[in-house]
């Protein structure tokens, strides 16, 4: 499934004295399979475009197309994006309702009309899916779980819709080290098995990590897109936006100062071991 | 979805009604509704009615801004006037329908109600368009505040209101953000009739009180962390001061009340 946006642009309140255009004639296309990173300075558009991938805004002028068809045009039925766009907000635990976590999780599934068998199964699938026991915690009510379980609920609740597009808004946001370690791990084992994603974040480092492809946006429109090394190659153009570079570019660019031959595209902890380790050996044969 | 809703009615502007002490601009509101229900005829609404024109040309509103505070009331407007036209005694016959007369005594009472009705409006509406919530709230605690030897808790009730009227903007964003929430798992709000309509309001409102609560706790954290303990003793930002334009109003209200009492008794 291929998301397109053409030329859109997004105005609030138009015709008000509070008008503001959040996004400016933004194209891009999202293809299969990608782990596309959105990274942008506070109120650079990043949530605004997140929410016309799932049709939930309706871009003031251009298109939004599902497979090339148009999402806004009439004879199109809304639940076919539902199905398949699956859309996670910020703290998204602030939205569970339900008495317990499987009826919660199940109000997804339900909205598209799905048998009663193949709803538990679902629930089932995406509640061991974000590791959380079926058994300990189908029952419980959401309300009594740890924030970062309650979180894992609501992802959950998304993920039972089984889309082939998964939109995360800053899903690591306010978690500690452990539970966003996992949280990440989750989302790339769903980019593993075919779901493409896009996340947006703060986290340069997450984006080295992740991301097969990186958008940064600011103030409105798409500034950069590329591979994250192709991004993360102009520190200077990213500081001037307000942004910042993964901890290891930060490291490469110290070692350079110091006349170290420290290669420029190294962004992952793991490559900058074998850089660093083969420096240093470099360094002890010359001795 | 919910961004077309007007958040009070506030007017933000400089001019003297806006700069009038909040504390005088309730009591004129009080004043020229005793005045409104003194006014025994429609020759004694007149004063009411040139002092209302006269406050709003000062006041900088446009006028089209008033009149919308109206509009919600046509149908009660529209209802007293019927009642009235029918329904009232009197003894000079104006029309004769067949089924009903109208008498002239009724059709000068059912002006006589309407116009109260929409001066009571124009003139609240007036005070809330030139006054912001916070000086409101904030002239109302002064003014009840000697009711503290009765017991009756002024500050606390200011106080709840500022907040009440603080978390209005937040809370309706935050609906908005889980509407679209559960939009995006397939919610749907709009369509079904009333029954579905309602229960779909479910995953809407609940999450909306928990984080109400949610608030309300950090609230109430963050002001006993900055030593909040009640009204008692403390000073305030905004000391509320009158001026001579608040005692030339005062005057100007005090002649208007003598000239309607005087237009009901010679009429």
């Amino acid at each position: 499934m291929q998301v397109t946006l053409e030329n859109v642009t997004h105005t609030y309140q138009p015709g008000s004295p509070f008008q503001a255009t959040a996004i400016e004639n933004v194209s891009l296309t999202i293809n299969p399979g990608e782990f596309l990173a959105l990274i942008g300075h506070t109120g650079s558009g990043k949530s605004t475009l997140a929410q016309h991938i799932n049709g939930l805004l309706r871009p003031t002028t251009g298109r939004v197309l599902i497979d090339g068809k148009d999402i806004h045009e009439k004879g199109f039925d809304k639940r076919e994006i539902r199905k398949n766009v699956g859309l996670v907000f910020q703290y998204p635990e602030h939205q569970l309702f339900e008495e317990t976590v499987a009826k919660d999780v199940a109000f997804g599934p339900k909205n598209l009309g799905l048998s009663g068998e193949e709803i538990d199964e679902r629930v089932k699938e995406a509640l061991e899916r974000v590791g959380l026991p079926y058994d300990q915690v189908a029952e419980k009510s959401p309300f009594e779980l740890s924030g970062g379980q309650m979180r894992r609920v609501a992802i959950a609740g998304v993920l039972a819709m089984r889309p082939k597009l998964l939109v995360l808004d800053e899903p690591a946001a306010g978690l500690d080290p452990q539970s966003r370690e996992d949280m990440l791990s989750l989302i790339l084992g769903l980019h593993r098995q075919g779901t493409a994603v896009v996340m947006v974040s703060h986290s340069m480092d997450d984006v080295a990590r992740f991301s097969t492809r990186a958008v940064v946006m600011e103030k409105g429109k798409v500034a950069m897109d590329g591979t994250p090394v192709e991004i993360f190659s102009h520190a200077e153009k990213l500081e001037k936006m307000g942004l910042d570079v993964p901890g290891i570019c930060r490291l490469g660019i110290l070692l350079r100062d110091h006349q170290l031959p420290f290669p420029e595209n190294i962004f992952r902890e793991q490559d900058a071991l074998a850089a660093i380790l083969s420096l240093w050996k470099g360094d002890r044969h010359a001795q | 979805m919910l961004n077309n809703i007007t958040l009070g009615q506030f007017y933000p502007s400089n001019s003297l009604v806006h700069q009038l002490d909040p504390r005088m601009k309730i009591l004129l509101l009080v004043a020229l509704i005793v005045g409104i229900f003194l006014a025994q005829n429609l020759l004694a609404f007149l004063p009411i009615i040139l002092f209302l024109i006269l406050a709003a040309k000062l006041s900088t509103i446009p006028f089209a801004m008033l009149i919308k505070g109206i509009k919600p009331l046509r149908f009660i407007l529209i209802f007293t006037f019927v009642l009235n036209l029918f329904f009232l005694q009197g003894e000079t016959v104006l029309l004769n329908l067949g089924f009903a007369q109208i008498k002239t005594e009724a059709v000068v009472s059912a002006i006589h109600y309407c116009l109260r009705l929409v001066l009571l409006v124009l003139a609240s509406s007036l005070l809330t368009l030139t006054t912001a919530p916070i000086v409101l709230t904030d002239g109302l605690e002064r003014l009840l505040s000697p009711l503290r030897v009765i017991h009756f808790p002024a500050h606390e009730m200011a106080m709840m209101m500022s907040i009440a009227l603080r978390f209005i903007p937040t809370l309706l964003e935050e609906a908005d953000k889980i509407m679209k929430a559960q939009t995006a798992r397939g919610a749907d709000f709009e369509s079904g009739n009333l029954l579905n309509r309602a229960k779909a309001m479910v995953p809407l409102l609940v999450p909306l009180f928990v984080s109400a609560f949610r608030r309300a706790g950090d609230l109430a954290m963050a002001m006993e962390a900055r030593c909040y303990h009640g009204g008692e003793g403390r000073t305030r930002l905004r000391v509320l001061k009158m001026g001579k334009n608040d005692g030339l109003s005062a005057l100007v209200m005090a002649v208007l009340i003598v000239l309607t009492v005087l237009c009901s008794r010679i009429y």
